[in-house]
């Protein structure tokens, strides 16, 4: 069937194929697929580092929020009076009680007054940027202690997981397992959990927690 | 259909052996090896750093106790027992000294009482937290627990904290003043 022509020009491109030593198809899938292999475990190796970067830099945002707004709160509270534990109607609550929020009065004098005496009030509310959350907002005003409702709210911190942070114990009631010491000051405990991924995450909850003396109180 | 002229320079040229091509790979995946390292070690690095800060908020929180406490309160137990041992590494320390301590705190539960107890930070983390309270001088050269020599202010309690923890290179460290105002 084949003519002449084509026998000879097919024998003609054998030789030449096996003068020039190149690589075999065999030999290409070969090196081919080992560095498939290689570079797609490769690819796994910095496609979870970045995850786990980005994760640890959100992490490290919410922890640095958190200490913050602890720096921001002992500041306030060791030069403010008539400090008290509400919940989010307004109630003040029990010593030994956990609340959602606090309420105090920051004399003029104090650095974070603005130079006029001021009515504080911190209050947590539902995270706006992880559902299963809570953020620590601060209002304030000159005229009348604010609600947890009030305009003009700054948040401080977020990720929270917890909606009560705040607790004040006595001598005879605990927050936390922790009473409050004979001779000392009243101190306000303060339990600011964050973790970026809600309350059932399984990524380790960054627990800030700290009792802020109240330095106008009076002693136990 | 005409045959190509066979050109001689085709011929030389002999491609790549699979041998050549590995050695390439395996140099290729060395480099790339480098580029992971630096990750590792950032993260040793963020590690380190997360360990710091939080030893720092062990230190913090313990002091805010002893900003509460009243003056003649603020003291050591060194004579509890077991709860109140002084090992080597904390007699050791800097701020050590067993002229000066404050001593005569009788409880064994208070934690500004304990010289070493263990803390759990933030981070979830054990850390040893020392306490060290000395009495110093602002100025003058101490004698007793109310005089610095004649002429000069009170002894002050100079309180030390400590915070040990295996993965920190150096403890992180927290000292504060009080003096017997009242108020303080």
């Amino acid at each position: 069937m084949h003519s002449p022509t084509r026998a000879r020009l097919s024998r003609r491109a054998r030789a030449r194929a096996t003068a020039e030593d190149g690589f075999t198809l065999i030999e290409l899938l070969v090196s081919m697929v080992i560095l498939l292999i290689v570079m797609a475990s490769l690819a796994s190796v910095l496609v979870s580092a970045t995850n786990s970067e980005v994760d640890a830099n959100n992490r490290f945002q919410a922890q640095e929020q958190a200490r913050t707004g602890l720096t921001f709160l002992t500041r306030e509270l060791h030069c403010a009076s008539a400090v008290a534990v509400i919940n989010t109607s307004g109630s003040a609550l029990a010593a030994g009680t956990a609340g959602a929020g606090i309420t105090e009065t920051v004399p003029s004098s104090c650095a974070t007054s603005g130079g006029q005496t001021l009515y504080v009030t911190w209050c947590t509310a539902a995270s706006t940027l992880n559902t299963s959350d809570w953020a620590l907002y601060r209002m304030t005003s000159t005229a009348s202690q604010p609600t947890c409702t009030s305009s003009g709210q700054v948040k401080w911190v977020d990720y929270l997981t917890t909606s009560t942070p705040f607790c004040l114990p006595s001598t005879t009631a605990a927050c936390s397992g922790v009473l409050r010491p004979a001779s000392s000051l009243p101190m306000l405990h303060v339990a600011m959990p964050v973790n970026l991924n809600g309350p059932t995450s399984t990524i380790a909850t960054y627990d800030v927690v700290d009792d802020i003396a109240l330095r106008n109180g009076a002693r136990s | 259909m005409r045959a190509l002229p066979r050109s001689p320079r085709v011929r030389g040229e002999e491609g790549m052996t699979l041998v050549e091509l590995l050695i390439a790979m395996i140099v290729l995946t060395v480099g790339i090896l480098a580029l992971v390292a630096a990750y590792s070690s950032g993260y040793v690095a963020l590690n380190r750093a997360t360990r710091v800060s939080s030893a720092t908020l062990v230190a913090d929180s313990q002091m805010e106790r002893f900003r509460a406490l009243q003056y003649s309160a603020i003291a050591l137990n060194t004579g509890c027992g077991a709860s109140c041992t002084e090992d080597t590494t904390y007699t050791g320390d800097t701020a050590y000294s067993a002229a000066t301590a404050v001593t005569g705190c009788s409880s064994t539960t208070e934690s500004t009482c304990l010289p070493t107890q263990t803390k759990t930070g933030p981070d979830g983390k054990s850390y040893r937290l020392d306490t060290y309270i000395e009495y110093s001088c602002v100025s003058g050269t101490y004698v007793s627990p109310t005089s610095c020599g004649s002429g000069n202010p009170y002894p002050v309690k100079r309180v030390t904290l400590v915070v040990r923890s295996s993965i920190l290179t150096s403890p992180v460290r927290e000292q504060s003043d009080f003096t017997a105002f009242p108020g303080s």
